[in-house]
């Protein structure tokens, strides 16, 4: 539906300057008809496997199980399983040093939980088991989340947006939201630059004393540089098809292999035994 | 580096605005992502302060510090679009995000009942009527009390788990003498006035600069 | 149609704008002409061009009479997606118009809005990569990238779909000579394989011998239209009476090699500040420039540099600033002259090595203390909702001689008019005055200006020039960091460049 409309192809295009391969890119040719250039997608596709992790939708599955978790007040054993169990792909991926963290917290913040008062002798423990045991429920969660978060590329999130058929109008603001939430930091410095400048609020204490002042002199120049940057990238998606009808598709190729499959499943066992009651 | 780099051509920043066809454009979703990004960082500021100051429970204060600060990019946002929509898609795309990073699932539900109703609101006062925007804001703010719902609908499930463990009630009632009925209320009441504070600032603000400014 | 690009008497006004930004605009382009669109600001150049891509009148709200054709496409009657994959466009700001955040994802962005198959948009990004020498980056945060590096990916992903028709609004304004000269090569090329290209620019000499056609704009008319061969042959004079900036950058270049040459002599034998080498004809300018008064700003074994992710150090020949001097700092981006102007305003501690203040080593908070820094994006230095209440920030107004001084500034800088305005609806600048008066209110003495004439056309770009003469004449010492040949060549009493003095450590050039 979008080759109609171009003209046929330029005559004689003199392409000295680029590649003999490049055929698909002669101007006004439809863009349906490139050739496959095997090794150029042979590349790409390596770069896909590189970065080894499950499929957007598995991770919000493991989301979704975290928080049952929540609802079953599963016993201690369940939990630990299911912590290793959702440490191991955040450990594929790659991600060693998250994964300690994670592993050392949890490991804390259980044998906080376990502590018996009573044998120490040391009633106020009571309160600090108490909220061990607290946290602990809530890890499973921020683990989930954080595999989530930090092995997701935009692109396959997008696309596993896309796929479960989420509207554009809520697609559209994630996208800008990856794109604009870095820099909101570099603007942040710039301001608490031209403030020190200026002499107003320079140091942190002089925030904290002026409260309203400060979020004004801070928020007002990022809000209006917000919306500047707001038109800016309007424009520039609009000219590159944002706003088209009909099917936006993605670089990366998403599918369930075996292996995500596989960890649904396994991740369903503990607390399905659990809350049949196998493990107590 | 701004758009109006120019010197004389101011028709930059006024002449972008999307036409006020009731659906949603794509100029619109880009805004409101934007928006989005700034009020994600403002949840984290408050995140950050609310948990520096009362430890580990921190999270009850969460959505009332995050309604203080957030009153100046609710404000605009509304202002800027000026149609139904916009509002609920940025609660939800937050709701999203907060899920994706480990909060709560219910608090997803609440991050898209509130901000619809919060939109509605200000839909009825055509998103011009001050009193009914700040209506608007204060329902909004609710939409962040997903993160604090575990603490008391789990509260159950979380005794339940102590007892488990062996812990003695009478202890059990010690740990939670902070967190009751009364706790509830006080958190509550907390969005309710942080909200109104944070949605008035927000408004002055917007008379203040943007407004005088011509952004809107 | 024949012709690539169709204007039928077109006309447009914005929708708040008060006057016409078009006016019976009747233009024909054929296909593979290069066009370069030229004016004075506000001339309707980038007005025409939104014309040409659809963006007039789909997202640019306004009047709009006349018919406009563009690769066959009605731009008033078929919604502007229909020109993606045909047009392919290019804005101004480096950092604004990229939509992802990584190079990869950015340019696999208009194809996958256009809904092709991931084989066949991963098989262009490896073709265009190649094409564009971007293959590097193409793992890398756009955020993290040079401006001539995201112009170049801008310009990448605007050829993904195969475009018949390029159009570039002032893509050079923010680049260096380097990342121009790239640009030049990129768009050479482009030509050469057949596409239509439309650019709107002020800077016109990375042009020469690409551009076929020249069509200057007047207040929203059509003013003049010249063959390439008749507009370069153009004197200099006529192009400067019709507010154009030079073609021929040759002797700006030569004026600012020799006022390099000068600086590095002084540098050299910075014990003697008459010294006889000085045989050139700018000796009076040196010899009136030291002559003055002892430094302000001094620097002594200076290394400037951060750590972490994106390490970077250079070390710098000590320098020696004054009052009532203007010093150009040059040299391509990415060497170190944001860091060093950051480190001479105290905004970031020097790796090692001393910056004096009045011939005493200070700490980093007395150079922000006393000096200032007019960033390229004002708009982050802009507090108050009025213009004289920005210049009041931080004092005390209740005192009559604050008052009469904060007129006194508004009047320099012929802000008088403005002064109940709020800021951000000034022009770019006005703003540059604003945050130049909320300076001088300050009683700071170090001036320093990042890229001032960023997109500015020539009267304005004069206009800043004046300034800077105004601020020396006051004592200031103005520095002023800068990749435009024209004001540096012009305005500056010395250069330096930081390419050829110092020596660098930087992981990634």
């Amino acid at each position: 539906m979008h080759s109609s409309s171009s003209t046929e192809p330029v005559a004689s295009s003199s392409q000295t300057s680029l590649q003999p391969s490049v055929v698909a890119t002669t101007p006004g040719a439809p863009i349906c008809s490139a050739v496959v250039d095997g090794s150029a997608s042979k590349q790409s596709n390596q770069r896909a496997r590189a970065s080894r992790t499950l499929d957007p939708r598995t991770k919000l599955f493991m989301l979704l199980v975290a928080n049952l978790m929540l609802f079953f007040h599963v016993s201690v054993i369940t939990q630990i399983i299911m912590v290793v169990l959702f440490l191991i792909p955040l450990a594929a991926a790659g991600r060693w040093k998250l994964t300690m963290n994670f592993a050392l917290t949890y490991a804390v913040l259980t044998g906080l939980g376990l502590l018996d008062p009573e044998a120490l002798g040391l009633p106020w423990i009571h309160v600090v088991s108490a909220l061990a045991v607290g946290c602990t429920m809530m890890l499973p969660c921020f683990i989930t989340g954080a595999y989530a978060f930090t092995t997701t590329s935009p692109s396959a999130f997008i696309c596993a947006m896309r796929r479960m058929h989420a509207p554009e109008s809520v697609v559209i603001p994630c996208v800008v939201v990856i794109r604009f939430f870095p820099t909101i930091a570099e603007d942040y410095r710039q301001i608490r630059n031209a403030m020190a400048l200026r002499g107003i609020a320079a140091g942190g204490w002089e925030l904290v004393r002026h409260p309203a002042q400060s979020l004004e002199y801070i928020l007002i120049p990022l809000l209006m540089n917000a919306t500047n940057v707001a038109q800016d990238l309007s424009v520039a998606a609009l000219t590159k098809g944002l706003g088209r009808e009909g099917t936006h598709t993605s670089r990366t190729e998403i599918r369930m292999r075996f292996v995500d499959w596989l960890m649904m499943i396994v991740v369903l066992i503990p607390l399905a035994l659990d809350i049949a009651g196998v493990i107590r | 580096m701004t758009a109006s780099n120019s010197p004389a051509d101011n028709t930059n920043q006024n002449s972008g605005k999307p036409a006020k066809s009731g659906k949603l454009e794509v100029a619109d979703l880009i805004t409101i992502g934007v928006f989005a990004a700034l009020y994600f960082v403002m949840v984290c500021v408050a995140t950050l302060v609310s948990t520096l100051f009362t430890g580990g429970f921190g999270s009850i204060f969460l959505p009332a510090i995050a309604a203080l600060i957030s009153g100046c990019v609710y404000m605009l946002l509304a202002a800027r679009l000026g149609k139904f929509g916009g509002i609920t898609v940025m609660g939800v795309v937050i709701g999203l995000f907060l899920f994706i990073s480990g909060h709560f699932v219910l608090s997803f539900i609440a991050s898209i009942v509130f901000p619809v109703v919060a939109d509605l609101i200000a839909k009825a006062g055509k998103y011009k009527s001050k009193a009914l925007l700040l209506v608007s804001y204060v329902v909004f703010s609710y939409g962040l009390t997903g993160p604090i719902l575990p603490l008391w609908f789990m509260k159950d499930a979380y005794i339940a788990s102590l007892q488990a463990r062996g812990k003695d009630a009478a202890y059990i009632d010690g740990v939670f003498a902070n967190i009751n009925t009364g706790t509830f209320f006080v958190s509550m009441a907390a969005i309710l006035v942080c909200a109104i504070i944070g949605g008035w600032f927000g408004q002055k603000m917007m008379k203040k600069h943007f407004i005088k400014a011509g952004i809107v | 149609m024949a012709a690539e690009i169709y204007s039928n008497n077109v006309s447009f006004t914005y929708e708040h704008g008060d006057k016409s930004a078009l006016i019976d605009i009747m233009l024909s382009i054929p296909k593979g002409q290069c066009i370069v669109l030229c004016g004075t600001s506000g001339c309707g150049k980038t007005t025409y061009s939104r014309v040409v891509n659809g963006l007039i009148p789909q997202f640019f709200h306004g009047e709009f009479s006349g018919e406009q054709h563009t690769c066959g496409i009605n731009t008033t009657a078929d919604p502007i997606d229909k020109l993606t994959p045909l047009a392919g466009s290019v804005f101004q700001n480096p950092k604004t118009q990229y939509f992802n955040a990584k190079v990869i994802d950015e340019l696999a962005f208009p194809a996958e809005n256009m809904g092709l198959s991931p084989e066949e948009i991963n098989h262009r990004i490896a073709e265009i990569a190649r094409r564009f020498n971007i293959e590097s980056l193409l793992d890398r945060s756009i955020f993290h990238l040079s401006g001539g590096q995201k112009q170049r990916i801008a310009l990448a992903a605007a050829t993904m779909l195969s475009p018949m028709l390029l159009v570039l609004d002032e893509p050079t304004s923010n680049l260096d000579s380097v990342a121009i000269a790239q640009m030049r090569e990129l768009i050479a090329q482009l030509k050469a394989s057949g596409i239509t290209i439309v650019i709107a620019e002020h800077r016109l000499a990375w042009l020469n011998g690409i551009a076929d056609r020249y069509i200057i704009f007047d207040n929203g008319h059509i003013a003049h239209e010249y063959e390439a061969d008749e507009f370069l042959a153009l004197s200099p004079g006529c192009i400067a009476a019709m507010g154009l900036r030079a073609l021929d950058l040759q002797p700006y270049r030569q004026r600012i090699k020799a006022l390099e040459s000068l600086t590095d002599t002084q540098l050299a034998s910075t014990s003697d500040t008459n010294s006889s080498g000085l045989a050139s004809a700018q000796h009076d300018d040196a010899a009136a420039a030291h002559s003055v008064s002892s430094p302000l700003l001094s620097t002594h074994d200076l290394v400037i540099g951060y750590r972490g992710r994106d390490s970077f150090s250079r070390s710098i020949p000590d320098l020696d600033l004054c009052p009532g001097q203007i010093i150009g700092l040059m040299g391509h981006n990415g060497c170190g002259k944001t860091t060093l102007v950051r480190t001479l305003t105290g905004l970031i501690k020097p790796a090692s090595g001393t910056v004096l203040l009045n011939g005493k080593p200070v700490k980093p908070r007395a150079l922000t203390r006393a000096g200032f820094l007019v960033m390229q994006d004002v708009n982050y230095q802009l507090f108050s909702d009025s213009v004289r209440e920005e210049l009041l920030l931080g004092l005390d107004e209740s005192d009559p001689a604050i008052i009469k001084r904060c007129d006194q500034v508004l009047e320099d800088l012929d802000l008088t008019r403005f002064a109940g305005r709020h800021p951000m609806s000034l022009s770019g600048g006005q703003k540059q005055r604003v945050a130049i008066g909320s300076a001088l209110m300050c009683g700071k003495d170090l001036i320093i200006l990042d890229e001032p004439t960023s997109g500015l056309d020539r009267y304005h770009m004069e206009q800043v020039g004046e300034l800077l003469r105004q601020l020396a004449e006051q004592g200031k010492t103005v520095l002023v960091v800068t990749h435009d040949e024209e004001l540096a060549a012009g305005w500056c009493t010395s250069i330096i460049n930081l390419e050829h003095n110092g020596s660098t450590t930087n992981p990634n050039s």
